[in-house]
């Protein structure tokens, strides 16, 4: 017995020198590192171009697919050991820009690909003049309601004002104990996202020309709207300035139970395959002449290295053909960012609502290097100002601050 | 009576430490429709049985498991190799350094990985190890090392010197004396290293994200993240793959915990 | 006595080897990383001394992350020892269904500390949460509680995940102690006439020493270092206000508005030196300094 323990031992352990001898890493391959936004497709499509890759003569693709919640720490990672990736699938691209490890996309995608990006998109993605962050997806943010519960509460088409919308929320959320009028989700999850909406339709913004403006007078009064939804009207969740979205506004709605959210696409996708709750899609309540809404681009973006240039342009050009990228926006639910993929889903009658209001979203200012920690300060702290004995000026004050101090540094 | 009072608490114990894990099981039974209600249910109106045959029949988790099965019985193996001899010769001799190993391999429990796997990517890389099984392997058999040390160190130095030198007058050697002596009478003390360095390396997350990003290359803690993205949410098919992810671990202990009972014979000097 | 060394080297090299390489490399690296100054991508930009370790102390949210992880430290690892020792005698004892408990037992250690907090993320949920539904319709509570968003309730429902997950761990070394204590001191203090209570006071327990020193030295290491579980359950909440000082440190190099991995560095350096001294308090408490334990030599 004591001799068959050894032997199995000894065996392991040869087993194991073994694999260490067998799986070293192999010759020069392409390193692309793409976000994980779903389980089902992200892997599926971008291990299939790599193969085509490939084969077409390309080397060979070490395909890494990271999910959102990791992503910013592998990347920062690579960089750090003086690693980077060849090409990057990330939602923010400036800091890279500045830091002179981009290539500009006159070296790595071809004109034609160039021209056909949507210009909302490609302007998005420049940083002092050139286009750095190529576009790769784009998503848009919608006004989600519950028909069913709006009909129990006697009302006939979703909001369009902001007196109408609290009138509405009080409506809905006065109609039994475990529901809720708006799903108000600032947690440190996507806030910025929540918080854009709402102060554009506010008549504020970011910036004004170059300057930051984040505690501009039309901001605080919108904070102050959203406490008051919180603390004053009781019309939202429990805690909104620690509610995400993903796992809590969007799991309310999806239970039924709340009456309107921010929503989007890929929430559409959701609600319509479980088929539970009848929701329509509008505009978003506002207070200026037309109502303003959240366009997202994610973006592609290719690093100075020694030699990949060729190979990371042949990459970038195949998936850059129209069959490609309309194919994987397409299964993940998104939008399109060039003109001929917007064209090809046009015919997608569910995405109507979306591409309608593609021309008029408005994107955050992903272009100013300094907006990656302003992100992340808002994301961390604009909960602060719902909670009861918040203070929105005091915490737009703060954020404003950093963000002066961030765009002063380096 | 005595005993049936010991068995209720028994009873009750189980029942507590498992309450969670019902609930965990239930919910991967249950069809996305149902995965948030208000007011909640415990069990599902539609049981769902698919929702694990779903996960055994996605070939991305039986990547997974295979990468976790061999990531963690090999580093367990690595382990135990390198943590008998260390503990034996410690626990039997001094020796000028004795103290300082014992502290430097105390002082290396106390790195967080998180903390340091910035600087094992770079190593692993410079070794071309990045994304292979030796890189994840070499790691959890040193992060484990310590605590298998020091367990063994106790059992060791616990057992009479008259036994080892019984032995060495029967002829055999140091190394044979420890592999045909020694370790067997450490029954207990083996057992809960092999088990804690096995489910140490079979639930490590952070550094196996940060070497393994090949799809085909990550282990279950890695792979099963993937069931709950920002865009879609199955929590069935996590709980279900996470209930998946328990039974090896459960198969192992259940093989090799009877020897946990067993301890000093007192027969054996004889 | 050259030779002694150079035998005792031999016996200890694959530990030496695995610690030079695994540990020792990424440790110096990290020590380096902390003398540097990065940019918000990660790329280095320079050397800047002890600048990192400046700024750190200057860190407003550093008092409360500090008596956050003394907190989340001392009740876990106090709680945990404490209920492992009773159950261990428990499952020492010979009772019908012994086996079974035990393997109930290996569950929450044998799955994945992510795989645990998640589960009771789901589990506290204040809308979803069966904790909550339960609570009310007993009775206990009249209206729900947000386990994890009210501040006064975050830091109790993350204490209770830590000391579930390593009940588990800490019983198991425990019973190894206990399963290494030979029967015939129990028969002499039964002889000498002594209490059962007596008996756990003056021979069990002193004899269980190695174990629990095994057991409270890692606990308080691993608990510590315990990042899954205050991350995942604290998720959703701003700022840095139930944070230990693991979750701060991964917060500052990639999560906050500092994006400092510098910085982030520099705390996982005093990190270590913070268990270092605490561990180092421990075992001068208790005087560890010879080699084999009482047990042996009876």
């Amino acid at each position: 017995m004591r001799q068959r323990l050894r032997t199995l031992f000894v065996l392991t352990a040869a087993v194991g020198l073994a694999l260490v001898a067998c799986n070293r890493g192999s010759g020069p391959a392409l390193t692309v590192v793409i976000a994980e936004y779903s389980k089902d497709h992200t892997r599926a499509f971008w291990q299939n171009l790599a193969e085509q890759y490939t084969k077409q003569g390309g080397p060979k693709v070490d395909l890494r697919i990271i999910d959102w919640n990791s992503i910013d720490q592998q990347v920062s990672t690579m960089i750090q050991n003086n690693q980077p990736p060849d090409v990057l699938n990330l939602n923010s691209f400036s800091s890279y820009a500045r830091d002179g490890l981009l290539y500009p996309a006159d070296d790595v995608v071809s004109p034609n690909t160039r021209d056909d990006f949507l210009d909302a998109f490609a302007r998005g993605g420049q940083y002092q003049g050139k286009l750095y962050g190529l576009p790769i997806l784009s998503s848009a943010r919608a006004f989600f309601y519950n028909r069913e519960l709006f009909e129990r509460a006697g009302i006939a088409a979703p909001p369009k004002t902001w007196d109408e919308f609290v009138e509405t929320a009080k409506k809905v959320q006065a109609l039994d104990a475990g529901i809720v009028g708006y799903a108000l989700p600032l947690g440190p999850e996507e806030a910025q996202a929540e918080w854009s909406i709402w102060m554009w339709n506010g008549g504020g913004d970011w910036k004004a020309g170059d300057a930051w403006a984040i505690n501009s007078e039309p901001n605080v009064r919108t904070l102050g709207f959203l406490a008051d939804l919180a603390n004053r009207h009781r019309v939202t969740q429990v805690n909104p300035g620690r509610t995400n979205r993903t796992d809590g506004a969007f799991q309310l709605f999806k239970d039924g139970k709340v009456g309107m959210v921010m929503g989007f696409s890929p929430l559409a996708k959701q609600l319509d395959a479980e088929g539970k709750v009848k929701y329509g899609v509008a505009e978003m309540p506002t207070t200026q002449p037309r109502a303003i809404t959240l366009g997202v681009e994610d973006y592609l973006m290719a690093f100075k290295k020694k030699d990949n240039r060729e190979a990371v342009k042949k990459f970038l050009d195949l998936y850059y053909q129209p069959d490609n990228i309309t194919k994987w926006i397409t299964a993940e639910g998104f939008l399109p960012v060039t003109k001929s993929g917007l064209e090809r889903m046009r015919a997608n009658a569910a995405l109507t609502p979306y591409l309608d209001a593609l021309p008029n979203a408005r994107l955050v200012p992903t272009t100013d290097p300094a907006w990656d920690r302003v992100k992340l300060d808002v994301q961390q702290n604009i909960g602060l100002a719902v909670q009861p004995g918040g203070n929105p000026k005091e915490v737009l004050d703060q954020l404003q601050r950093n963000a002066v101090a961030a765009a002063a540094a380096r | 009576m005595r005993r049936a009072a010991l068995s209720l608490a028994g009873i009750v114990l189980a029942c507590v430490v498992l309450a969670p894990y019902v609930v965990m099981v239930l919910t991967a039974l249950k069809p996305d429709a149902e995965l948030r209600v208000t007011p909640p249910r415990i069990a599902p109106q539609t049981w769902r049985p698919s929702n694990f045959w779903d996960v055994v029949s996605d070939p991305a988790f039986a990547d997974w498991l295979r990468v976790s099965l061999v990531v963690a019985g090999v580093s367990t193996v690595i382990v135990v190799l390198a943590a008998a001899p260390a503990a034996y010769y410690t626990a039997r001799h001094r020796f000028p350094g004795r103290t300082a190993f014992l502290f430097v391999v105390l002082v290396t429990q106390m790195f967080s990985p998180t903390a340091l796997v910035v600087g094992l990517y770079r190593e692993f890389f410079e070794l071309d190890l990045v994304n292979t099984y030796a890189a994840l392997i070499l790691t959890n058999a040193a992060f484990n090392l310590a605590f298998a040390i020091w367990i063994l160190r106790a059992f060791f130095a616990s057992i009479p010197r008259e036994i080892e030198e019984a032995a060495a007058v029967d002829g055999c050697g140091r190394l044979g004396v420890l592999a045909r002596v020694i370790l067997p009478l450490s029954g207990p003390g083996l057992v809960t290293a092999v088990i804690f360095a096995f489910i140490a390396a079979w639930n490590e997350y952070i550094v196996a994200l940060t070497l393994m990003t090949a799809p085909e290359r990550k282990p279950l803690t890695v792979g099963i993240t993937s069931y709950v993205t920002a865009y879609v949410q199955h929590w069935n098919h996590l709980f279900a793959a996470s209930t998946l992810a328990i039974v090896p671990v459960v198969v192992l202990f259940a093989l090799i915990e009877r020897h946990l009972v067993g301890g000093l014979t007192a027969g054996s000097v004889k | 006595m050259r030779a002694r060394r150079w035998r005792a080297l031999l016996w200890l090299g694959p530990s030496l080897l695995l610690i030079a390489g695994v540990v020792f490399y990424p440790a110096v690296a990290l020590v380096r990383s902390s003398l540097g100054r990065y940019s918000v991508t990660g790329l280095f930009q320079g050397s800047v001394g002890v600048a990192n370790y400046a700024r750190l102390l200057e860190q407003p949210a550093l008092s409360t992350v500090l008596v956050n992880t003394a907190t989340w430290v001392t009740a876990v690892v106090g709680v945990t020892v404490a209920v492992s020792l009773a159950l261990a005698q428990l499952l020492h004892q010979d009772f019908p269904g012994r086996t079974l408990v035990r393997w109930a037992l290996i569950v929450p250690w044998a799955a994945s500390l992510i795989m645990t907090s998640k589960l009771f993320v789901w589990i506290y949920d204040y809308y979803f949460g069966v904790l909550n539904h339960l609570l009310t319709s007993v009775g206990v509570l009249s209206r729900p509680i947000d386990w994890l968003g009210d501040d006064a309730t975050v830091m109790g429902a993350m204490i209770a995940v830590g000391i579930f997950v390593s009940l588990p761990f800490t019983t198991y070394v425990l019973l190894a102690g206990l399963a290494g204590i030979p029967g015939e001191v129990y028969e002499a203090a039964r002889v000498d006439g002594a209490s059962a209570w007596t008996t756990y006071r003056l021979v069990t327990l002193p004899l269980l020493q190695p174990a629990l020193l095994v057991a409270v030295v890692l606990n308080v290491i691993y608990v510590f270092n315990s990042f899954p579980i205050v991350w995942t359950l604290n998720d959703r909440n701003p700022g840095f206000a139930h944070d230990t000082m693991i979750t701060y440190m991964y917060k500052i190099a990639f999560k906050s508005a500092l994006r400092d991995v510098g910085l982030a560095a520099a705390l996982g350096v005093v990190n270590v030196a913070l268990i270092l001294l605490a561990v180092f308090a421990y075992l001068k408490t208790i005087r560890w300094d010879d080699g084999a334990p009482a047990a042996g030599r009876a």
